[in-house]
């Protein structure tokens, strides 16, 4: 970990890790956006940490702020961290300053007819945190390039839905007047590539933090005279986690570093196979790590009073999120018929 | 507030740029080189054994490529001779003759081999005219190695031993053997009684190998007898009674490189072509599922070279590596078959395709024995993580 990578990682697990625990996560399940909580991340410049210099932000770039993606993930923070992060790092390439308030980031790629002169028209846009949303942000393909739209969500119907995390995912429908739009030297599926790049961060996270607690609580609970965690059964699904887990956090952090280094435009050789690689593992590991998790635990991690849950039902929802195994899977497995079996070590090792 | 899982790791180190001319020489050369070797033949590349390839390679200079000029080595990085080994097991090039010395007998005989044993092995290992076999394992001593029985007693004009090794590659057709004795029988002295030995199989009388034939019907590993062998003082190598800790440092080596994860590339390749023109989307998927599994160990298996190269100890890193590998890769020729639908053959039956099928779907087994299983591999994890 470099210095920023640790400033980071240290300012984010002070927060979340102080003002995170069970009791406030479940206190937010039942009375909503924790709005203190959020400020406070905006004060300490969480939610600007990939925004540009000129817009407040720190200037760093996906891998120096690898960490905050991460810990979004580790702590189960029901706040637009990731969305935010997204939001302002496009912001910073078009050169548009978002204004104040809670991002409510769209995740398709919006089509020509979607704006008018009246604004934006989203019908049934399924968009993270959209009820607590003070602006949109997203990107339009105009059919000359790629455009960043910042705009109102005032008077869109809202109909509301909590993904199985219990984060809000509300669809809104309406016409949204524009703040904003400017060109943007990035493609217009970018939303996509980055959700996808950030939910492997947070799966990466919310593993660690499963993992963490299937250690504990088999180092704590005894059957048969002693610990579980002396069973080798019970020390082999520890193992196995901890493999995996570490295979998600490689995998991503390779491809925030390769984005910095490459980007995403679709020509040329890019960050797009590494995103989709990360993508692809992490939502396959869900599986299992959610699995052994539980499984460590016994019936106790089946409560929500225990709170595994927070973790993993996250984890269940993360893994669908901005594509699963199967669509980036096939975005690679495309690239393999394409290549051939001569070319596939050369795209690997490119 | 710090999670378990910090302590693994796996930083992106990419390779630097400047080796891509390396890597286009490799490959342009294993191209040439491998022309007329048959494709079923390839799918096996570490088990096959070449000795004429082996010394083409060493000609080449991408053999003991970091040991020092001084003992016939390159004085080249670790990330160069990864790039080789890589490009190699990828190409299926026939790497079992020189396989063992390159990786691991040569890197030990650095540090702890003497003077006279660097100066006249290691130039040869450096012109891969040497084969090394490895005598750990033994009849009732396998996973739990240090219950091992094959005693070294000191004599008057050097060390002589009794016992028997088994499944030691290639012993009835190396140069040399590194094997791990018994050299205290103190049952107190578990594993301080253990101590390494270097024996030239062509001068050393009373060591007699019994090839073992494999379920494929191949010859590579073997039984070795040891009656009354008589060795040379200096046989030994590095510390008497630091075998234990010389051999772990030594399966280090062993446990950490690209083969950990490349033995069935091969087969995914040609899986790749046998699908490309048909395949439908659930099958793309799948393929490109194993894609990212590649591109996922190779991260993982890169960041642990460049710790290794920061003269760091990455044996936990490579345990997870090594496990995770060995999942994905003995996955993979079931895979291959599933969604071809194809019957694996013995060589010369069927087509190409489903004689690698056969050949891999044969040796699979395998890749969860050589150099430790994934049992064994997870209770070295879980030590890592504090339960054991
Ligand atoms: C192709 C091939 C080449 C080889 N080449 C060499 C060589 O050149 N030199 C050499 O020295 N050896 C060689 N080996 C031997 C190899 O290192 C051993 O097979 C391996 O260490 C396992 O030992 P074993 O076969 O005796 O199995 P065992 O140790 O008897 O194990 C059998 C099963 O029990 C499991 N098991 C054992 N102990 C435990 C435990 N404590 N907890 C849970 N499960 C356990 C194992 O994981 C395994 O699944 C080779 C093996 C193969 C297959």
């Amino acid at each position: 970990m470099n210095e920023t990578q640790q400033m980071l990682e240290d300012s984010v697990n002070r927060l979340f890790g102080d003002r995170l625990g069970w009791d406030q996560l479940t206190a937010i399940e039942e009375h909503g956006f924790p709005t203190a909580l959020w400020q406070e991340a905006v004060e300490q410049g969480i939610t600007k940490v990939l925004a540009s210099e000129a817009a407040g932000g720190m200037g760093v770039g996906w891998y120096d702020a690898y960490p905050v993606l991460r810990a979004a993930g580790r702590h189960a923070v029901p706040l637009p961290v990731a969305e935010a992060a997204i939001a302002e790092w496009l912001a910073g390439q078009a050169g548009v300053e978002l204004p104040e308030g809670v991002p409510g980031l769209l995740p398709a790629t919006l089509g020509p007819a979607q704006l008018t002169a009246a604004g934006l028209r989203l019908d049934s846009v399924r968009t993270p945190w959209g009820r607590n949303a003070d602006y949109l942000v997203g990107v339009a393909e105009t059919g000359t390039g790629a455009e960043l739209v910042v705009a109102s969500p005032k008077g869109l119907a809202i109909a509301s839905e909590d993904n199985i995390g219990r984060d809000p995912r509300d669809s809104l429908t309406g016409t949204a007047a524009l703040i904003a739009r400017q060109a943007l030297p990035q493609p217009a599926d970018s939303v996509r590539w980055l959700g996808a790049l950030a939910r492997s961060a947070q799966i990466a996270g919310a593993g660690a933090a499963a993992l963490d607690l299937a250690l504990k609580y088999s180092s704590e609970r005894s059957q048969f005279g002693k610990p579980l965690s002396g069973f080798q059964a019970i020390q082999h699904y520890l193992a196995d986690l901890a493999g995996l887990v570490a295979s998600v956090d490689a995998i991503t952090m390779a491809a925030c570093a390769g984005l910095d280094q490459r980007g995403m435009a679709p020509s040329g050789r890019n960050a797009r196979f590494e995103i989709a690689a990360a993508k692809c593992r992490a939502s396959e590991a869900v599986e299992k790590l959610t699995r052994l998790s539980h499984q460590c635990h016994g019936a106790i991690g089946f409560t929500y009073e225990y709170g595994l849950h927070f973790l993993t039902r996250r984890l269940w929802a993360w893994r669908a999120e901005f594509g699963g195994a199967g669509e980036w899977g096939e975005y690679l497995g495309r690239i393999a018929a394409e290549v051939g079996g001569d070319g596939i070590w050369p795209a690997i090792t490119a | 507030m710090t999670s378990v899982a910090d302590k693994l790791r796996f930083e992106p180190s990419p390779l630097p740029a400047h080796l891509e001319t390396l890597r286009t020489e490799v490959r342009a050369f294993l191209k040439e080189a491998l022309a007329d070797v048959p494709v079923v033949t390839r799918s096996h590349s570490w088990e096959a054994y070449d000795a004429e390839f082996s010394a083409k390679l060493g000609a080449r200079g991408w053999l003991g490529m970091t040991l020092p000029k001084e003992y016939g080595g390159h004085g080249r990085s670790a990330f160069e001779r990864y790039v080789v080994v890589e490009e190699c097991l990828v190409a299926g090039a026939p790497t079992g003759f020189h396989w063992v010395a390159d990786r691991q007998s040569g890197p030990l005989l650095l540090r702890y081999g003497n003077e006279a044993q660097k100066r006249e092995i290691l130039p040869k290992i450096a012109a891969g005219r040497a084969c090394f076999a490895i005598g750990m394992s033994e009849p009732n001593s396998g996973s739990d190695l240090a219950s091992l029985r094959t005693r070294a007693e000191r004599t008057a004009t050097g060390w002589r031993v009794n016992g028997t090794k088994i499944w030691t590659s290639n012993a009835h057709r190396a140069n040399y053997m590194i094997a791990l004795f018994r050299t205290d029988p103190d049952p107190n002295k578990k594993h301080a009684g253990l101590s390494q030995f270097l024996i030239d199989l062509s001068k050393t009388r009373g060591i007699t190998p019994r090839p073992i034939k494999n379920l494929q019907g191949g010859r590579n590993f073997n039984e070795v007898a040891f009656v009354d062998a008589e060795l040379p003082p200096d046989a030994l190598i590095g510390t008497e009674g630091q075998g234990w800790r010389q051999v772990t440092e030594e399966l280090a080596f062993e446990r950490s490189g690209p083969e950990r994860y490349l033995s069935c590339f091969f087969l995914l390749r040609k899986l790749i072509d046998q699908v490309r023109d048909r395949a439908s989307p659930a099958t793309l998927a799948r393929i490109g599922t194993q894609v990212a599994w590649a591109a996922t160990l190779r991260t993982m298996s890169l960041s642990i070279a460049a710790k290794l190269n920061a003269g760091q100890d990455p044996a936990l890193e490579a345990s997870v590596v090594k496990d995770l590998g060995c999942q994905w890769e003995q996955a993979l020729p079931g895979l291959a078959q599933e969604l071809c639908e194809l019957e694996p053959t013995l060589e010369g039956f069927g087509t190409e395709y489903q004689q690698v099928l056969g050949s891999l779907v044969q040796v699979a087994p395998s890749f969860s024995l050589r150099g430790g299983t994934p049992e064994i591999m997870r209770g070295i994890i879980a030590k890592g993580l504090g339960v054991r």
